[in-house]
């Protein structure tokens, strides 16, 4: 791939600069969803009492977290990623979605990083490992694919309407409450579960739990319906994107 | 068979949209009030060129003239919405002041990371980064964050990887007013010797006195449109009694 030098550069630029003055660094990437998820098994394991799952709550919880997390900041990185880069945006030419590509593969960084005390929670809590556990990378493509796809929705349209910047926080908000991330999807009444099965999200996070804690392949269907949205929306995005690229510089 | 043009804008037209409404809250009150709600602004009137290789050419004009916009259009980093530009060789634009720099990177992370935004490969800027280094007189800073530069620094350090880039077409944006006179001097060679190469360079600059001795030929822009184009000489002073 003719740039791929260039997203090397532009996510190293993302992953060294960010912690360059804290003192912990890139500590930071591992250490926030850690104490995220310490604070909400406090909370739901202590003081809201959810019934029990038969594994133990914090990798249960982890795992919806982390894939959570990533999204949440990568949909975030991405959605200001033109704006930022205004100045090249107006200079010189290189395919625009390279910027919002770069971006993610600094959050897929993150993600991978901090994954690493992931593991060694199932270690300490003694989750049997098993093979299906690699199925959650065919997963992990299909969730960066949605994300890209919506990445390059939102920071066209940011560009445009710095309105979207907000409104999309709200979005996420309540996204995160509608999405199986401190719950899990039997907590929720029957009458409203679909909305899991068309929230790719809530797709992707059963999905991650399936392969990770019941040692089986995922459901096929709801996946399918996952594959669908993302490949639909990146398509739609893309060719949107591409359509704007032209006047980016205009208004950047 | 392809011409000897590097560049050829044939009736090219370019507009803005100036949005009255930065927000979705005004623009929907405009659309109940039936107002305006984008306007357009004709940056680039039917304008029609060519320049060959090797060509040295300035563009002059006051500001607002469309001179950027031109610049823009050879970069490919916007589009027009009538006629037709080509362009036949790789652009490098010499920008602003390291945009694309970022100021917790070291001198040397900036040089790879300018050096790829420009379009070179990792290799390539590996063999070439003593030359650069050696270029832009930092040598004992390269690995300080460019934030603690002052500007003089940063602005050699953005200019050194721009001219290794070894361009076909060179855009010159106004760039030479920082820097002390030693530096100024320096690019000046520079440019001469991207000249004597054959190197095709478009300048802008306000600088009557550089365009005179730095361009063969010169568009001079008014409002938009091409007013003249030809001897450098006639194109200034057209340009100055305009003023």
């Amino acid at each position: 791939m003719q740039y791929w030098d260039l997203v090397k550069h532009l996510a190293m630029r993302e992953i060294k600069a960010r912690y360059k003055q804290s003192f912990l660094g890139l500590l930071w990437v591992v250490l926030n969803p850690f104490f995220q998820m310490v604070i909400l098994s406090f909370v739901f394991s202590n003081i809201v009492k959810f019934p029990s799952l038969g594994i133990p709550y914090p990798v249960f919880l982890y795992a919806g977290l982390l894939p959570w997390v990533y999204f949440s900041t990568a949909i975030g990185a991405s959605m200001n990623v033109l704006i930022d880069n205004s100045p090249l945006v107006k200079k010189i030419y290189f395919p625009r979605e390279i910027l919002v590509f770069s971006s993610l593969i600094a959050k897929t960084f993150d993600f991978f990083l901090s994954s690493i005390l992931f593991i060694a929670l199932l270690i300490y809590f003694k989750i049997t490992f098993t093979w299906y556990m690699l199925i959650f990378i065919p997963i992990f493509l299909i969730q960066f694919l949605f994300t890209y796809g919506l990445g390059l929705l939102l920071s066209a349209l940011n560009l445009f309407y710095r309105d979207v910047q907000f409104l999309f926080n709200l979005i996420l908000t309540l996204w995160f409450y509608l999405t199986p991330v401190i719950y899990a999807t039997e907590f929720f009444p029957e009458q409203y579960r679909w909305i899991f099965k068309i929230n790719p999200m809530s797709v992707f996070i059963n999905a991650y739990r399936q392969v990770l804690f019941t040692g089986t392949m995922p459901n096929i269907g709801s996946l399918g319906i996952g594959i669908g949205i993302s490949i639909g929306l990146f398509a739609g995005s893309y060719l949107l994107f591409k359509r704007l690229e032209g006047i980016f510089a205009d208004v950047a | 068979m392809p011409s000897n043009y590097v560049i050829k804008f044939d009736h090219v037209s370019k507009y803005f949209y100036l949005h009255h409404q930065k927000t979705l809250k005004e623009f929907f009150q405009a659309v109940f009030t039936r107002n305006k709600t984008v306007e357009n602004l004709l940056a680039l009137n039917d304008v029609s060129f060519d320049i060959k290789s090797g060509e040295t050419v300035g563009i002059i004009g006051r500001n607002g003239a469309g001179k950027s916009t031109l610049l823009k259009l050879i970069a490919g980093v916007s589009t027009q919405n009538s006629g037709k530009v080509e362009v036949n060789g790789r652009v490098s634009p010499l920008i602003e002041l390291g945009a694309g720099f970022h100021p917790e990177l070291t001198g040397r992370e900036n040089i790879f990371l300018n050096g790829v935004i420009m379009g070179l490969k990792e290799e390539f800027l590996k063999q070439k980064f003593d030359e650069i280094v050696n270029f832009s007189e930092i040598n004992e800073f390269i690995d300080t964050p460019v934030k603690y530069y002052s500007s003089g620094m940063y602005m050699r350090l953005a200019f050194s990887v721009a001219v290794h880039v070894e361009p076909q077409i060179l855009l010159i944006d106004e760039i030479f007013s920082v820097g002390d006179a030693g530096f100024q001097q320096k690019c000046m060679d520079i440019m001469n010797k991207f000249k004597k190469k054959g190197v095709t360079i478009i300048f802008i600059s306000h600088s009557i006195h550089l365009i005179k001795n730095f361009c063969d030929r010169c568009i001079y822009l008014r409002d938009g449109q091409l007013v003249y184009d030809g001897e450098t000489e006639k194109a200034i002073d057209i340009y100055t009694s305009h003023l």
